[in-house]
């Protein structure tokens, strides 16, 4: 699924192909989360996945009542934090242990439900 | 010439009647009965009613819970293969049993039951089917419980006569808050081996077993648990009145009921209902019984004795509604004396209500809902009574043994419940109970 709920990554090949190669491209791969600088505005990187989708509408309906609660407390400071024009205080910034895909799990359960669906929309019965 | 007519046909009647003996296959009981049907219906029987729910309306969200995802696959895979074999699947829940029924063609018993045993063993009770299947259809049910007076009367008499256990009502209540956990842990409760059976029809004993003990062997998770139990049940009876919303389609509707909790008493209820009886065997015409012949007088009124047998106790009475709730006053009026007059009944009278109980009894076991509905309790609890013996038991009943009956169920504070306009509708005092 190439135009799916999320990003286009070849992170897992590229583990099993070479182990070596994607270790060494970590360094790289942090800096430019960094440089994206939403950890900085409170944010986690599953507060970024595009909301106007069906797909992650329903797995934002999923989320514990814990999870839904911190996800729009991290979403008002963001906003916040935009309209100030400036990032957090840097002992508030969303450390990178923290940034964990919480959703993303979800957002791929949702995937394979609705392709579940077409399969069987779609399937061709053979009868023995 | 009757009377011979009558022998003969009770003679073959006897001889065609095959009946399920009940057998056991890896720690399920089984009963299959089969009388040449070209369908096959499969009912798993968990003693899992509202009766030992553990939390009000668990019971209710585990029928509704039946048929979602489990290990083999999502709840979108079973129906669609359940389809494509042609089958029906469908879940009922009764205040002391949960059927799982699975209807479908002959040959297809392995893939039922396999399909079955894993909705025993390994449903998943996730939180978002919880919240986007299952309590949807819950809060269904239960509106539609609540805005039909009939089934609200009876769910609230249950509560008065029984009070806990047997009282439990059908519904999840708007009230309590229900998680899928809790439905888990219930399901984990009730889904043991020794709370289940598996009644067939349209299959042999010896075939389901052997079905039974390939799908529900070695790979069914479910442990041996115990059987499920609750406190013995305690008749206690009471009044209750409700306003019914204007804009409801349902009409007024009282309720008066009598409880019994010897089991013995059950046959003898059985003939009191038929006496009363309130259904008119022709149409057009009301009949004889003394509640059709006061429901008569009531335009578009209705007055029907019924009689709810459970495992330890049994619920007597007659249900009344009219169009108007000055009607169904007229007609309780009527009905209580009736009920009155049940201490005194001619022995013409009980015999034309023991030949109509039989007959209830009979054409109950014809269709396979009966059958299963019958069978299925008994299956569970070790033996299956042969409709012989359940013809003995009515026959043996008297107008003395009728009476006797009728005194002891008076005896008790009755439960009367109305709903209606309650300007109108009569106290139960005032009914003369």
């Amino acid at each position: 699924m190439v135009w799916g709920p999320l990003a286009i990554t070849f992170a897992p090949q590229l583990k099993a192909v070479a182990p070596g190669l994607f270790e060494s491209l970590r360094p790289l791969a942090n800096m430019l989360v960094k440089a994206s600088g939403y950890r900085a505005m409170g944010l986690k990187y599953d507060d970024l996945l595009m909301e106007e989708r069906e797909d992650v509408q329903k797995a934002i309906g999923r989320l514990t009542p814990e999870q839904a609660y911190d996800r729009s407390f991290r979403l008002r400071t963001a906003i916040q934090q935009s309209i100030l024009h400036k990032p957090l205080p840097k002992d508030q910034w969303v450390k990178p242990e923290e940034d964990v895909r919480y959703m993303t799990p979800i957002v791929r359960e949702v995937e394979a439900e609705n392709a579940e669906r077409a399969f069987y929309d779609t399937v061709q019965v053979e009868r023995k | 010439m009757f009377s011979r007519q009558l022998a003969t046909r009770t003679a073959r009647a006897a001889a065609a009647r095959s009946y399920a003996t009940v057998s056991e296959a890896s720690g399920v009981k089984v009963a299959g009965i089969d009388n040449g049907q070209p369908t096959t219906t499969i009912s798993v029987v968990v003693k899992a009613g509202s009766r030992y729910e553990t939390r009000p309306g668990v019971a209710h969200a585990l029928k509704n819970f039946a048929f979602k995802t489990t290990k083999n696959g999502s709840g979108l895979k079973t129906v669609r293969e359940t389809e494509l074999y042609g089958g029906v699947l469908s879940s009922a829940l009764t205040r002391e049993h949960l059927f799982l029924n699975a209807e479908f063609l002959r040959g297809d018993e392995d893939y039922f039951l396999s399909l079955l045993s894993s909705v025993l063993s390994s449903t998943k009770f996730t939180a978002h089917e919880f919240a986007e299947l299952v309590a949807p259809t819950i809060e269904g049910d239960s509106l539609a419980a609540l805005s039909s007076p009939t089934t609200l009367a009876f769910d609230i008499a249950h509560n008065l006569a029984f009070r806990r256990g047997l009282g439990n009502s059908l519904f999840a209540s708007p009230h309590v808050a229900l998680t899928a956990e809790q439905v888990k842990e219930y399901g984990a409760q009730a889904y043991a081996k020794s709370n289940v059976a598996v009644v067939g029809t349209g299959i042999s004993t010896e075939a389901l077993e052997k079905a039974v003990a390939k799908a529900f062997g070695g790979a069914s998770a479910s442990s041996a648990g115990s059987s499920a139990s609750g406190p013995a049940t305690k008749y206690y009876g009471g009044e209750q009145r409700l306003p019914l919303d204007v804009h409801a389609d349902g009409k007024p509707t009282m309720l008066i009921a009598f409880g019994s909790t010897d089991a013995s008493a059950t046959p003898a209820l059985a003939v009191l209902k038929n006496i009363l009886g309130g259904e008119s065997d022709l149409k057009w015409v009301p009949g004889t019984s003394p509640l059709s012949l006061a429901a008569e007088k009531v335009p578009g009124g209705s007055a029907k004795a019924f009689v709810l047998p459970y495992s330890d106790a049994s619920l007597f009475g007659v249900v009344v509604s009219a169009p108007t709730s000055e009607g169904v006053k007229a007609l309780a009026q009527d009905v209580a004396a009736a009920i009155k007059g049940l201490g005194q009944v001619g022995e013409e009278a009980v015999k034309k209500a023991v030949a109509k109980a039989k007959f209830e009894v009979a054409s109950a076991v014809e269709n396979k809902q009966g059958l299963i509905a019958l069978a299925g309790p008994q299956v569970l609890s070790g033996s299956v009574k042969s409709l012989e013996e359940a013809f003995g038991a009515i026959e043996k009943t008297s107008a003395e043994s009728v009476s006797k009956a009728a005194e002891a169920l008076f005896k008790a504070k009755p439960t009367v419940v109305a709903v209606g306009d309650l300007a109108v509708l009569p106290y139960a005092d005032e009914l003369g109970f």
